[in-house]
């Protein structure tokens, strides 16, 4: 029998809306998403303001719009990043002799002990706050992850035969890594890429959650879930949206990277 | 296995709660029916009132600690410490006649040296607040219950700085007040987890008449939870925003929405190439509509005000209407000042206070339609008290300057060699009315003096002042009695539960 | 066994200085002048000069480094600035909370997360399977922060079903305190759930289909019995791993539930001193929390190699 790959679906599905609002927020954006009109604030959805307006009057769609820019931008570009450093850090490690190898494999490990959101805020106060800084404190956590993966992949394919007899013709380290070792990599990478860019969405919008992240007058789903907090008593359905959003582009991240998993492992382990 | 995990687990638990239950169980403050419980949004910063400028510490700390006098609702001074007080003829020494039995709370007698002894510390260096008490001369101590501080020159504002919170008596003989405060204060800190409460139990050898049993308060940095626990009546009395205030209308609570006798303001920096130009500073204020702002950021609840004076005191000139909104005057003004091209400006806010974000936020969208660039920075306080308040490094920024009882410390911002002159401002009109009204005493030069210095800044606008905004204590329906100070005190002693 | 011990110290020796490492440079970018922080806006630069030199900040950087790890090998983290206190006692005084959340949270996951797997394991295959399945990840990737606004509104506020204060101290009754912390517990838990179910259930059904399960058959053991017995134990030294190392990732991870709540667990601690600038209290719970991540994720080990003689055997069992 033949089952459906639901993961992969669903994941495409999701990540295409929160796409669609990114691609959306270039073309065509109803306000721009600091625009205040103070005396139309809360008000209810309706045909001028799609989804009602926030504390100040703003509207609250195009925010949702703006938001997904910078929850793309801050993700992909982490991501990048961590997997740029993270891939080097690991394949070094994987070629260097024993002694330093371990000694590496240690510092991933020091890192790898940095609770995600911890390292995150300790960086922002480092580096103040702002998209970019934000990027770069969440690709502090990405780089152990992917210098594991590199690293426990190159010694998998270092048992390989292919490898060992590609050595004897005298291929040079770095050419072994790039011509054969590089393409094995890249499935089991794309797989990682897309659960991390659900973790780091998640994270960032955390961080602006705690004031850390994008800052206002800025849009970030995790600061109109901060703002909307305040006002939860009195306008609940504030903070019904961007919850919304955010919940689809975390799940739709990771339910993509799932299914890919299943492509490729054949789902041994799933089903 | 999973039998074993589970099992130890458990074991783990009660342990822990066994471990954690071993204290004594004698009755504690909190278990007392007449307890009244506020929420705090932070902890304080240590409870020396002569080591922290924080305003939410001195609110907890005047009511263990006491000064010689303190002040009313209105800012008519009252008996505290001292029970009367005399200032001699010259106005150069001013004498306070101690109340009788006055002693700190671990029973040491608090007389005339005690008093002394703590104004030194007040006036050494290790003190936050030693310069502002640099006019003190000598302090003599006549008998058990009289102290007396001398003078070399006049200085009108000298009697109403004993009354504020950083003035306390404090017991010199206990090195870490930070932790183990010691004063003559209604209440003595009974227990303090930080983050999450300080107990107040009342002191034994306070004397005089406390309406409650004792004083919890709660640390909630969240105000939906600070709500919806006045609602559970776990918390008695709360602080809110204006735009909260009509979560907590119409349900029975006792609501107290008083001015605050706080200054809310926009600083523009005067060495700034394009605000050193009156003219730019003027468009700036022709360009924001305050009511519309007071309205948006504190949902009206504030009073306009023109100039640096809060409403409440009885020199104040009502200088609010001076710019009504007008963005095309305002546009105008820019072009003449050779703006008409637009201008680009940094703010910093400090990200700390909500509502001064929201405030720069509402300003900074209003600007870009004069043609005023405006890039926002929030910052931290630590950053904005070096980098923007010390270092005078930016363009534009939002805060709020909290009570004092004289108009003179209020306006010594505007001295031009002023260390408060965080403005850059320099007006030499100002430095020699501010030098007259120091010496000046008459009553109603003194008074004429301040009125011209209000209306000087109202054409000046070394700043664009907002307002001077209205606290809204919430009280459950049965606790009475809380009031609200022109400085930053509160008097829990006074609340009480019917 | 005891050299594949020893060799796990010493890696795990290694791991904690680079955390030391780690943590002292990072903070000690942080801009901002302590100095300054500490005495105020109206200090003189005499007395920053002289605080900043008693503080030590003019000494050169490894200097300053290795006096603050031998003190802190000393468990003495210095005297946070904004308390006033030692951080080692504030950092005690909020370890109950945030252990007890973690604890309680991942038992939680753990208990639900296997009932879920048996549950799709006895319908595998079925619609129910499929069901519980994405329900997991759906719960799992909503953020926690929303749903804990959602819960003390509607719980906490609506229903009354539990205190909003947050927080009852352990002091006053082992159960009010576990109630008190039941909601947030239960909110840090689902963000667990679908890591362990899948893993639950890959495990149990990779372990059913090893002979001894058939044997169990022939033998006549009933369907249950043989599941609990038999199943669950040989499927439960992967998840083992995975719930100490999850257990050490929540463990620094509570920071939002804790401020939403109202917890004075370390996570706030943490906010308070990003937010003023506390240097020593920063360095304090950076240390601290990673260093327990470190050691929680080395006692997993441990107990997985007596669990399971084969990483013991193997000897490359470290990761």
């Amino acid at each position: 029998m033949k089952k459906k790959n639901f993961s992969l679906i669903l994941g495409v599905f999701f990540v295409a809306i929160i796409i669609f609002l990114f691609l959306l927020s270039f073309v065509y954006l109803p306000y721009s998403e600091d625009q205040m009109d103070t005396k139309n604030r809360f008000s209810p959805p309706s045909s001028s303001h799609l989804l009602g307006t926030d504390q100040f009057g703003r509207d609250i769609f195009s925010r949702i719009l703006v938001s997904t820019r910078s929850a793309l931008a801050v993700s992909t570009s982490s991501v990048l990043m961590g997997t740029v450093f993270g891939l080097l850090l690991g394949a070094l490690a994987a070629l260097s002799p024993h002694f330093i190898e371990s000694i590496l494999m240690r510092f991933v490990d020091a890192m790898m002990a940095f609770p995600g959101i911890l390292s995150a805020m300790v960086l922002s106060a480092v580096l103040g706050k702002g998209v970019m800084n934000a990027s770069i404190a969440i690709a502090f956590f990405m780089v152990p992850v992917f210098a594991r993966l590199s690293y426990s992949m190159i010694l998998e394919s270092k048992k390989k035969e292919y490898i060992k007899a590609a050595k004897s013709y005298g291929a040079s380290t770095p050419r072994l890594f790039i011509f054969h070792m590089l393409p094995e990599m890249f499935t089991r990478l794309i797989t990682q890429l897309s659960s991390s860019i659900g973790a780091a969405i998640l994270t960032e919008s955390s961080l602006s959650f705690l004031g850390l992240g994008i800052q206002p007058p800025g849009a970030s789903l995790g600061l109109m879930l901060s703002e909307a907090k305040g006002y939860i008593l009195i306008q609940p359905y504030q903070a019904l949206w961007p919850g919304v959003i955010l919940s689809i582009a975390v799940l739709g991240f990771s339910l993509l990277g799932d299914g890919i998993n299943e492509i490729i492992k054949g789902e041994p382990d799933y089903e | 296995m999973m039998k074993k995990t589970l099992f130890c687990l458990l074991a783990f638990l009660v342990s822990l709660s066994l471990f954690a239950r071993g204290g004594k169980e004698t009755v504690t403050v909190e278990e007392k029916i007449n307890v009244i419980t506020m929420a705090i949004p932070v902890d304080p910063d240590g409870l020396d009132p002569m080591l922290t400028a924080a305003a939410s510490t001195f609110q907890i700390t005047s009511n263990i600690y006491e000064t010689l006098i303190t002040v009313d609702e209105k800012g008519n001074l009252e008996p505290c410490l001292a029970d009367s007080w005399s200032i001699s003829e010259d106005g150069l020494s001013i004498s306070f006649y101690l109340r009788e039995n006055a002693a700190f709370s671990n029973g040491k007698k608090c007389g005339s040296e005690e008093v002394k002894e703590s104004f030194i510390r007040l006036m050494s260096p290790e003190s936050l607040r030693c310069k502002d008490y640099s006019f003190i001369s000598e302090i003599e101590t006549p008998d058990e219950k009289t102290i007396v501080f001398k003078m070399n020159e006049i200085n009108v504002a000298a009697l109403s700085s004993f009354a504020y919170p950083w003035a306390a008596v404090v017991d010199t003989e206990e090195s870490n007040l930070k932790n183990k405060p010691m004063g003559t204060g209604p209440y003595c800190l009974s227990s303090w987890v930080p983050q999450e409460k300080l107990v107040l139990a009342l002191n034994p050898y306070y004397g005089k008449e406390v309406k409650n049993d004792g004083f919890v308060l709660v640390v909630m940095p969240d105000l939906t939870a600070e709500i919806t626990a006045l609602e559970a009546g776990e918390v008695d009395v709360i602080l809110i925003t204006g735009d909260l205030a009509s979560a907590v209308e119409n349900k029975g609570y006792n609501i107290l929405a008083a001015a605050g006798n706080g200054l809310q303001l926009m600083a523009m920096n005067n060495k700034n190439e394009a605000l050193s130009d009156v003219r730019v500073r003027q468009a700036i204020n022709y360009a924001v509509d305050k009511d519309a702002l007071i309205e948006a950021v504190w949902w009206g609840y504030g009073e306009k005000i023109g100039s640096h004076f809060p409403v409440v005191l009885k020199e104040y000139v009502d200088l609010s209407d001076a710019y009504q909104c007008d963005k095309d005057k305002a546009r105008a003004l820019l072009k003449e000042a050779g703006y008409e091209n637009g201008l680009k400006l940094r703010m910093d806010l400090p990200k700390n206070y909500q509502e001064y974000v929201n405030a720069g936020l509402v300003i900074a969208s209003e600007l870009k339609e004069v043609g005023i660039e405006v890039d926002v920075n929030i910052v931290e306080w630590a950053y904005w008290l070096s980098e923007v308040y010390v270092g005078r490094n930016y363009d534009l920024t939002v805060v709020g300057h909290t009570g004092r009882l004289d108009p003179y410390a209020l306006l010594v911002k505007y001295l031009s060699t002023g260390s408060e002159n965080y403005f850059n401002y320099s007006s030499s009109e100002v430095d020699q009315l501010l030098g007259m009204y120091k010496t000046e005493l008459n009553e109603e030069k003194r008074t004429e003096y301040i009125q011209t210095i209000q209306r000087i800044l109202s054409s000046d606008v070394p700043a664009l002042y907002i307002q001077d905004p209205i606290q809204i204590f919430v009280s459950a329906s049965d606790v009475y009695g809380f009031a609200s100070f022109p400085i930053n005190i509160y008097k829990f002693k006074d609340v009480y539960r019917k | 066994m005891l050299r594949y011990i020893l060799k796990r110290i010493l890696s795990a020796l290694l791991v904690l200085f680079f955390v030391s490492l780690i943590t002292f440079v990072v903070i000690s970018v942080i801009p901002g002048d302590r100095a300054i922080l500490a005495l105020g806006i109206d200090a003189t630069k005499e007395s920053v000069e002289a605080l900043r030199s008693s503080m030590g900040l003019d000494k050169p950087f490894f200097e300053r480094y290795f006096s603050w790890l031998i003190s802190a090998l000393h468990f003495d983290l210095g005297v946070s600035d904004v308390y006033g206190e030692r951080v080692g006692s504030l950092i005690l005084s909020r370890l109950p909370v945030t252990f007890s959340l973690t604890l309680f949270s991942i038992f939680i996951a753990s208990v639900l997360s296997a009932l879920l797997a048996l549950l799709c394991q006895m319908k595998k295959g079925k619609g129910l399977d499929g069901a519980i399945r994405g329900g997991v990840i759906l719960i799992s990737a909503l953020p926690s922060f929303w749903i804990s606004l959602v819960a003390l509104i509607f719980f906490c506020g609506k229903l009354k079903w539990f205190p909003v204060n947050g927080y009852i101290s352990p002091d006053k009754g082992f159960l009010p305190f576990l109630r008190s912390i039941t909601l947030p517990s239960i909110i840090l838990a689902l963000g667990e759930l679908s890591l362990l179910t899948r893993m639950f259930r890959s495990s149990l059904i990779n372990s059913f289909n090893e002979d001894y399960m058939t044997a169990c058959k022939v033998k006549g053991l009933g369907r249950v019995r043989s599941m609990v017995h038999y199943g669950l134990r040989s499927a439960i030294i992967a998840p083992i791993t995975l719930i100490g190392n999850q257990a050490a990732k929540l463990f620094g991870g509570t920071v939002v539930v804790e401020t939403i709540f109202s917890l004075p667990g370390i996570g706030r601690l943490l906010l308070v001193a990003v937010e003023q600038h506390d240097i020593p209290l920063l360095e304090g719970v950076v240390l601290f929390i990673t260093t327990m991540v470190v050691v929680m994720n080395f006692l997993t080990d441990i107990f997985v190699a007596i669990a399971d003689p084969l990483i013991r055997q193997s000897e490359g069992g470290v990761k």
